[in-house]
């Protein structure tokens, strides 16, 4: 009887430790902040992350996933101008909700963009608005309103080029905003909304204003 | 038929509860209806009812709260065994007035409140008219039911306005004193439209589109958040500048938002009363 109840008791001992160790993992898998300019932050915009001109992460345990890199936990100040640049190098998927299509919350609501057109030609200027339906991601932080874009590489633009879009947005105070992708670009999910959609470090990051 | 008679030594014990629960019921059910503030308020008619509807079973089960708490506490002080031996107490039977008393006052209570209920749920759920203001649309269509789109996705809600052309906005304004007609619907998974001021909760489902009526009744603001869970970022899917201003500023702020989205507006899908999740993705 003694010995049935110290099996029991360790089984239950070795559950509970293994349950604490699984919940205290998952919390602690946090990708890295971006420390820099803090004025300033530059991001890559890819289709695969192993596989980006930049920043690629070979090692990833979704190597496939859609992301934004190097990571997405990034830290600004408060009540300051943050200038962006993003290098855009995935192709379109389509923006679920054609609204999204308008720049906004930006200074001017609107952003500067080098990209390649339908035919492949280079081009550059000032945008408001892209085609909904050419949409490869957006940067969108809903509690500072500000939703930006990002056109996908056109099929015809020189293999590994990428769109370069810059903009500005003012930060308000300190807190964290969380930001988002509002293209339902997780492949392979149901309707593309699961996977790098729903997890840090890919299509989710926080704002760390501070 | 069972007789019933109250023991000569009981008598101080009725009249010391009944006493002390008449005193106590009405001292709470007043401070209940001087005091306490029950959601959703009154920013619209239809959590007005709410409010109303909530605040009249409060102080009906008040009383009744009360003396079952009362009839505890007092026999545990004045009925507590003492002596260290166990005695039966004495028998009880069964008694029909006093049971087709409260079978009857429980009966009348319960079919009131079921009344009020319905008819609250009814009146929620069907077009309101503002007191005092015509039924039928004015010439300044002050009183005709506008028509509202509450889109929900992840993890934002935006809205449409059918009368103005279906313009798509990021905020939801609504006009004092004119009946509005929310229609609730999603683009992805299933969300849930809470603008508890308003006393509205519907459910988002892509491919629904789901009826709820509300007319405001006060200005001021109201937040607006998703009530299901739907992805990582649920917890902010919420909105705190939510208003409901004059129809003179709602005009002023209608055309703003016209001119503001007037050129993705020309991409923006037809207005319809619901849409399904497209475009599916590469690779799914």
């Amino acid at each position: 009887m003694a010995r049935r109840l110290s099996f029991t008791a360790a089984g239950v001992v070795v559950v509970i430790i293994l349950v604490v160790a699984f919940v205290g993992l998952f919390m602690l898998r946090r990708p890295g902040t971006l420390e820099g300019q803090p004025t300033s932050i530059h991001l890559e915009t890819v289709g695969a992350v192993a596989s980006a001109n930049e920043w690629p992460r070979p090692d990833d345990p979704h190597p496939d996933w859609v992301g934004y890199l190097p990571t997405t936990i990034l830290r600004v100040p408060a009540n300051a101008t943050i200038n962006v640049q993003i290098d855009q190098e995935d192709s379109a998927t389509g923006l679920r909700n054609a609204f999204w299509g308008k720049v906004f919350g930006t200074e001017g609501n609107t952003m500067h963009m080098k990209y390649f057109d339908d035919k492949g030609n280079p081009q550059e200027g000032d945008i408001t608005t892209i085609d909904p339906t050419q949409a490869a991601h957006t940067f969108a932080i809903p509690d500072l309103g500000v939703f930006v874009p990002l056109l996908g590489v056109s099929a015809n633009a020189p293999a590994g080029s990428a769109n370069i879009v810059t903009f500005s947005f003012k930060t308000k105070g300190p807190g964290i905003y969380h930001w988002q992708c509002f293209v339902p670009c997780g492949a392979k999910t149901i309707f593309g909304n699961g996977g790098p959609m729903q997890t840090l470090g890919y299509m989710a990051g926080e704002l760390i204003v501070s | 038929v069972s007789t019933f008679r109250i023991e000569e030594a009981d008598r101080p014990h009725i009249i010391r509860l009944v006493i002390i629960w008449v005193v106590l019921s009405a001292i709470a059910v007043i401070a209940e209806l001087l005091f306490l503030q029950i959601p959703p308020g009154n920013q619209t008619v239809q959590g007005q009812d709410q409010t109303n509807t909530m605040l009249l079973m409060t102080a009906l089960a008040t009383p009744v709260f009360i003396g079952v708490v009362l009839m505890v506490i007092y026999s545990a002080i004045y009925f507590r065994r003492t002596g260290p031996e166990l005695v039966d107490g004495p028998p009880m039977r069964g008694n029909t007035p006093v049971q087709v008393v409260w079978i009857a006052a429980s009966t009348v209570i319960v079919l009131f409140l079921a009344l009020v209920g319905i008819s609250t749920l009814a009146t929620n759920s069907s077009a309101q008219t503002v007191p005092g203001q015509p039924s039928s649309g004015t010439a300044g269509g002050a009183a005709s039911e506008m028509q509202v789109q509450v889109i929900a996705q992840q993890w934002y809600f935006t809205y449409r306005y059918a009368d103005y052309g279906g313009v798509e906005t990021t905020h939801l304004y609504l006009p004092v004193d004119r009946p509005v007609v929310l229609h609730v619907t999603s683009l992805d998974i299933i969300h849930s439209f809470w603008a508890y001021q308003l006393g509205v909760k519907a459910d988002a489902n892509p491919g629904v589109d789901n009826v709820f009526h509300v007319t405001p009744q006060k200005l001021g603001s109201f937040q607006v958040r998703c009530a299901e869970l739907c992805g990582i970022w649920h917890g902010q899917m919420s909105d705190s500048e939510g208003r409901v201003v004059s129809q003179s500023d709602f005009d002023t702020w209608i055309a703003q938002q016209q001119q503001d989205y007037a050129a993705i507006q020309k991409v923006v899908p037809s207005y319809a009363p619901y849409y399904f999740p497209v475009p599916l993705v590469k690779g799914s």
